[in-house]
């Protein structure tokens, strides 16, 4: 017996009557469950990441985040390698944001270690953490802007992180992975002329900066397109233990580089040279996709206010403390979370007194602000899921290790 | 509050499980054995308890962890008898952090899961279970999140032997 064949599209026989006299032919379009995968290779993932969607017609009824793609053993390297030479393995997390990378682990291990950081070593990293934080909200809000059709605001971010890129370069070499800020200090000072040029850096994007938000923060378009789309309550974001830009978009007044200081940013803040920026609703819901990039971009001109605040009050010194050559870090065990581009980076390093870790324990923000996306996208419109995935600016190096 | 005071606050409402605190001290003079220990204070908490131990954590007005920063487990030694599970808390409101220190035995690697008091939990158990293969006694989704589906061993567990190949591809 044949199977009887079924259009999933059928039009109704008799157009309807509209009061106006108009005739109207409905299409009698019939939903069912369907799965797609977004990704593993999808430009809107950001990486190697699939994300198994559940749709219904147009709307997501499930969504589900698949991981691992670019797993690479980092915690497990940490354990067969010595303290140092781990470093390099911090720049590949999160490679948008190695400085800051370099720092949480360089902390943690002087945590154990119990050693003085000189002055200007403190100062050039709370510098280069601060300008690695731009540069990376850059990318942030370029690839936002790209996912969601604006192509301009990508060009010129690129543009200015291009400059920054230089300013990195110049001070160690490296344009992404830069293993600059080792335990103890910096690898080596700056050089001649290399204050100045970020001093100018900040005068030009400071004007940069405002160009950006009229092209695309205030934009009808983009508006219409994050306003009241994936909303994250209050409740929400603490629960999933998100930080960083995505706890603060949902109102939550806290900022690790504040509220728990480490470094100079405590005394930066109390200085006035930097607030925190908090998601206030302004232009739909507490918590959408817009009040989430408004923070990150608006977190920028913060961080230029903490570079000058640095470099005003620089002074001459060494960058090294005293470090052994070969590192022997006593027994005990210490967790450090700073305050990233995207929230806590947490290290968790654990000695035996010997000169390889026991544990490398690393808490990647994106890793836990992704877990939410189980709990916010069921319920969307599948044209809002790119909008939504790229609101948690996920560096994919990060969530897998 | 320090941990001095979370601690001694742990102990006047009888927190659940609660053992003991651990804090750094200094290397002993007199005993050339004894190098101390450096880092953070900690407390310790009966395995069985934690899922209870947290939920006080996280209700108690005074201590208000509302974050769960992190979960994860360590294996101190190849020899060593048990694994370490240690959640680390942030308070947003008060500022402040805890860490916690949970012993569960290698032999029985079962310890209650923390999902129903904090749902951040979930992916970091889903990553302890499959790189130390502790069981999460009521986890609502055990998968492995990192690793492939048919991945053998426990790779973060000190006696783990390093696979020679994965599916025709060469490891070595």
């Amino acid at each position: 017996m044949a199977t009887e064949h079924k259009p999933s599209i059928t039009f109704h026989p008799e157009p309807r009557q509209l009061p106006g006299g108009e005739r109207e032919y409905m299409m009698d379009v019939r939903t069912g469950d369907l799965e797609v995968n977004m990704g593993p290779q999808h430009p809107a993932t950001h990486g190697v990441m699939k994300i198994l969607i559940r749709t219904d017609g147009e709307m997501v009824t499930a969504a589900q985040p698949h991981l691992g793609f670019l797993h690479r053993c980092a915690e497990k390297i940490g354990e067969n390698v010595e303290w140092l030479q781990y470093l390099p393995y911090t720049d590949r997390y999160d490679y948008l944001s190695s400085m800051n990378n370099n720092l949480g682990y360089s902390m943690a291990v002087e945590k154990l270690l119990g050693v003085e950081i000189p002055r200007r070593a403190e100062m050039i990293r709370t510098i280069c953490a601060e300008l690695n934080r731009i540069a990376s909200a850059l990318v942030a809000f370029g690839t936002y802007g790209l996912d969601l059709g604006a192509f301009t605001p990508f060009l010129y971010a690129f543009r200015e992180r291009e400059w920054l890129l230089q300013i990195f370069e110049k001070a160690c070499g490296a344009r992404l992975t830069y293993s600059y800020l080792r335990i103890g200090g910096l690898f080596n000072d700056v050089p001649p002329g290399w204050l100045e040029e970020v001093a100018h850096f900040c005068d030009v994007f400071e004007e940069k900066w405002q160009e950006y938000y009229d092209l695309l923060m205030v934009n009808h378009i983009f508006v219409k397109r994050t306003a009241d789309i994936g909303v994250i309550t209050k409740e929400q974001a603490l629960d999933f233990g998100l930080t960083g830009p995505m706890l603060r978009g949902s109102g939550v007044d806290f900022d690790l580089r504040r509220d728990l200081p480490y470094m100079l940013y405590g005394e930066a803040h109390d200085a006035g040279a930097w607030k925190v920026v908090v998601g206030r609703g302004e232009k739909g819901t507490l918590g959408d996709c817009w009040d989430r990039i408004y923070v990150r971009v608006a977190e920028m001109m913060q961080s230029v206010g903490i570079v000058r605040w640095c470099l005003a009050n620089i002074e001459e010194g060494p960058v090294l403390g005293d470090i052994a050559k070969t590192l022997k870090v006593p027994e005990g065990e210490a967790y450090v979370g700073i305050e990233n581009p995207r929230g806590e980076l947490g290290h968790y390093a654990v000695s035996d007194g010997g000169k390889v870790a026991v544990r490398c324990r690393v808490r990647g923000p994106s890793f836990c602000n992704l877990a939410i996306l189980e709990d916010i996208m069921p319920g969307t419109l599948l044209g809002d899921a790119v909008a939504i995935i790229g609101s948690t600016d996920v560096v994919i190096g990060e969530t897998d290790r | 509050m320090d941990f001095q005071g979370i601690h001694d606050h742990l102990r006047a409402i009888e927190a659940p499980g609660l053992v003991r605190a651990d804090e750094p001290r200094l290397p002993n003079p007199e005993d050339k054995k004894d190098k101390g220990r450096s880092g953070d204070a900690y407390v310790v908490v009966e395995a069985a308890q934690l899922a209870s131990f947290l939920r006080v954590c996280r209700d108690d007005e005074r201590l208000a962890f509302e974050i769960l920063a992190d979960l994860t487990a360590a294996d101190p030694a190849k020899d060593a008898e048990e694994f370490w599970v240690i959640v680390q808390l942030l308070s947003v409101q008060h500022r402040h952090r805890l860490a916690i220190k949970a012993l569960v035995p290698k032999a029985s690697a079962r310890i209650p899961s923390a999902t129903g008091v904090y749902r951040a939990a979930q992916w970091h158990e889903r990553e302890c279970a499959e790189m130390f293969g502790i069981e999460f006694v009521g986890h609502p989704d055990p998968r492995n999140i990192l690793l492939p589906d048919d991945w053998e061993g426990y790779p973060l567990r000190k006696d783990y032997v390093f696979p020679t190949e994965y599916r025709g591809i060469s490891c070595q």
